[in-house]
């Protein structure tokens, strides 16, 4: 398994995001760079199913061959239910492909756009759906808000 | 191991004894049928190690022992990290059950509330027939209960695993069913038979049973477990630590028993959810001080800071619930008290009826609230702030000179409500405005959890910009190296 660091480096994508003026204001979108988009692939070390956001941890292998540990955030468990996880629906183990936006701070950090299991099934994180103007109504299956504080 | 289950037949023994040597409560006992189970208990002994009925320690599967032995090494050795509690986060049940702080049971219709003292926990029990099938495993689970005459019987899964039953760090799994069943005894205790059955822990079911006692000083206040941490004091409390924790309003609350009788008619009652989310106030008249900090935070922002704000440092305050309303709430009317519970930020606030604020408050978060009706609408009146809440994402600031009135109005046909509020904070802002925000009626039989302490990153620490010192965080995961796994780190406050 590799990482492909390649898309963190030379392949940013601009998202078209919709929140941009009030999104400065929040603390998560603070975090990450929602106009790059990072693919890595690796073995889920850890996932932690919990508030205020979940996480899995990936180990990945550098392109020099060294291990790097990836930390993922995935949403709050309640924000997850409605993208379709369940709390066992990523196990230790597994062996995946995320597609993120990455912190700002340029560490193996990021927040999930998409998960992409070995047999091709995907799962969809929050960021992916970051769209809409604050304070405006929720969709149904997922808030328009970026995140919760 | 000999001497924990000692330990532990201690306790059930004292508390069997207060049982039945204990005084009755003549308020307890005035009450008649499911009446009699509502207000504030406390509990008798707190037990550290739950045992079974018969005093006898719990029938665990060998896989299960080892785990709980390694927990007790653990614990002999002054290491409790495998308890959620020990970082503030969600104790979960029984383990709730087993805390020494006072618990008021509510009752509103087909629902009831079990409001406890540690940190702002509650647990809404649905009384309405059918199974529950929980979407997700939550720390207080999915109760559903129904009164067989006067024992209130309450069955409850979805129980997430990442709890522990006690503070001795008794595993379950997410396989663990409760099955309580309450009921005031003669001598005016209130005693809940549990049984606990778990096949992937326990080789069978078994049964303990906690008891608790009226005590009329006693209050559930509102706990701020991260507070506590930071002045140095440990997140569980126990008895001879400090004085045992009671309401933070100087204002008298109505008897227990009178706080759950119901309303002549609850216009506010059920399960609602916010019809939008909203995490900004704009066009607040800010005053010239007010300005400044909103310039100071945007500038750190721009920096590249995470903002650290009550909100996100697991403190907020009523004041955000009225601004930026997230998830559901659950109101409960009483003749005495509208009581509101919060998913998100989980809070209890209080609304005494018809009374009026003392003289001197004690700041708090959700300050002391005052209500009464006028027509359809519900007029509250809030002081007593500690100030440290902001009113949005920008962290507009508060002050403990702010003062909120809002004005709850259902729709007609109850399907809705919209609330408006009256900010008012000469320290910040210049002349008082006013915010709109509207509630609709949920489906929903269970609201779920924000356990906002349950993960403190900290990814979210190391470029933080703290709008108050308070807002510091008091715990941390820290991720282990290579295979390493991640552990929780508390250093004690200097």
């Amino acid at each position: 398994m590799r990482s492909d660091v390649r898309s963190w480096s030379m392949l940013p994508l601009v998202l078209a995001i919709g929140f941009a003026g009030a999104a400065a204001a929040h603390h998560s979108t603070a975090e990450f760079d929602y106009t790059k988009q990072v693919t890595i692939n690796g073995t889920v070390k850890e996932v932690q199913w919990t508030n205020p956001h979940s996480y899995i941890q990936l180990l990945t292998d550098g392109e020099g061959g060294e291990r790097i540990q990836w930390s993922v955030e995935i949403g709050s468990p309640s924000l997850n239910i409605n993208l379709g996880w369940r709390k066992n629906s990523v196990k230790v183990g597994d062996v995946v492909t995320m597609n993120l936006s990455p912190a700002r701070n340029g560490k193996p950090y990021g927040t999930l756009r998409v998960l992409t299991f070995a047999d091709g099934q995907k799962l969809e994180g929050v960021a992916a759906r970051v769209t809409g103007p604050l304070g405006g109504p929720p969709p149904a299956a997922a808030p328009a808000a970026p995140k919760e504080p | 191991m000999r001497r924990l289950h000692r330990w532990g037949l201690v306790l059930c023994v004292a508390a069997l004894c207060a049982c039945a040597s204990g005084p009755v409560d003549k308020a307890s006992t005035a009450a008649r049928g499911p009446e009699r189970l509502l207000g504030i208990w406390v509990p008798d002994a707190a037990p550290r190690a739950l045992l079974m009925a018969d005093g006898k320690p719990p029938p665990l599967t060998a896989e299960a022992s080892k785990l709980y032995a390694e927990r007790r090494q653990r614990l002999a050795a002054g290491d409790a990290s495998f308890d959620p509690t020990t970082w503030c986060a969600g104790p979960g049940m029984p383990r709730i059950l087993t805390m020494p702080y006072p618990l008021e049971i509510r009752a509103d219709g087909n629902r009831l509330a079990f409001i406890h003292g540690w940190y702002r926990w509650f647990r809404i029990v649905d009384l309405s027939v059918g199974a529950v099938d929980p979407p997700l495993p939550l720390t207080m689970g999915f109760p559903v209960g129904h009164w067989e005459s006067d024992t209130l019987a309450i069955r409850t899964v979805g129980l997430i695993d990442a709890t522990v039953m006690d503070a001795s760090g008794l595993p379950h799994s997410e396989q663990l069913t409760l099955t309580e069943r309450l009921r005031v005894l003669p001598n005016g205790r209130l005693e809940d038979r549990i049984t606990i059955d778990d096949p992937e822990n326990f080789t069978r079911p078994w049964e303990t049973v906690l008891t608790f006692h009226r005590d009329a000083a006693a209050r559930v206040a509102d706990d701020v477990c991260p507070d506590r941490m930071a002045r140095g004091e440990p997140a569980e409390q126990l008895p001879g630590q400090t004085k045992a924790p009671r309401t933070t309003s100087a204002a008298p609350r109505a008897a227990a028993v009178a706080a759950g009788t119901a309303a002549a008619a609850s216009r506010l009652a059920g399960v609602w959810e916010p019809k939008t989310f909203g995490f900004m106030v704009p066009n607040a008249p800010l005053s010239g001080a007010g300005q400044d900090i909103v310039t100071r935070n945007a500038a750190a922002m721009q920096r590249g800071s995470i903002m650290q704000t009550a909100w996100t440092s697991c403190r907020p305050g009523a004041v955000s619930t009225m601004t930026m309303p997230r998830e559901k709430i659950v109101i409960l009317e009483s003749a005495s008290e509208v009581t509101i519970l919060f998913e998100m930020p989980r809070m209890v606030r209080r609304i005494r009826m018809n009374g009026s604020h003392a003289q001197q408050l004690e700041p708090g978060y959700v300050g002391d609230s005052v209500g009464h009706w006028e027509g359809s609408t519900l007029v509250v009146d809030t002081l007593g702030f500690n100030g440290y809440a902001e009113l949005d994402a920008r962290g507009q600031p508060t002050s403990p000179q702010l003062h909120t009135v809002e004005r709850f109005t259902p729709s007609g046909d109850g399907s809705s409500i919209d609330i408006e509020t009256t900010i008012t904070d000469p320290e910040y802002y210049t002349q008082p405005f006013v915010i709109k925000r509207s509630w609709k009626k949920s489906p929903a039989r269970h609201p779920l959890e924000y356990d906002c302490m349950e993960n403190p990153r900290q990814e979210d620490f190391e470029n933080a910009y703290y709008v108050r010192e308070r807002y510091r965080p008091i715990c941390m995961r820290v991720e282990g190296e290579g295979m390493a796994p991640s552990k929780m780190v508390c250093p004690r406050p200097e």
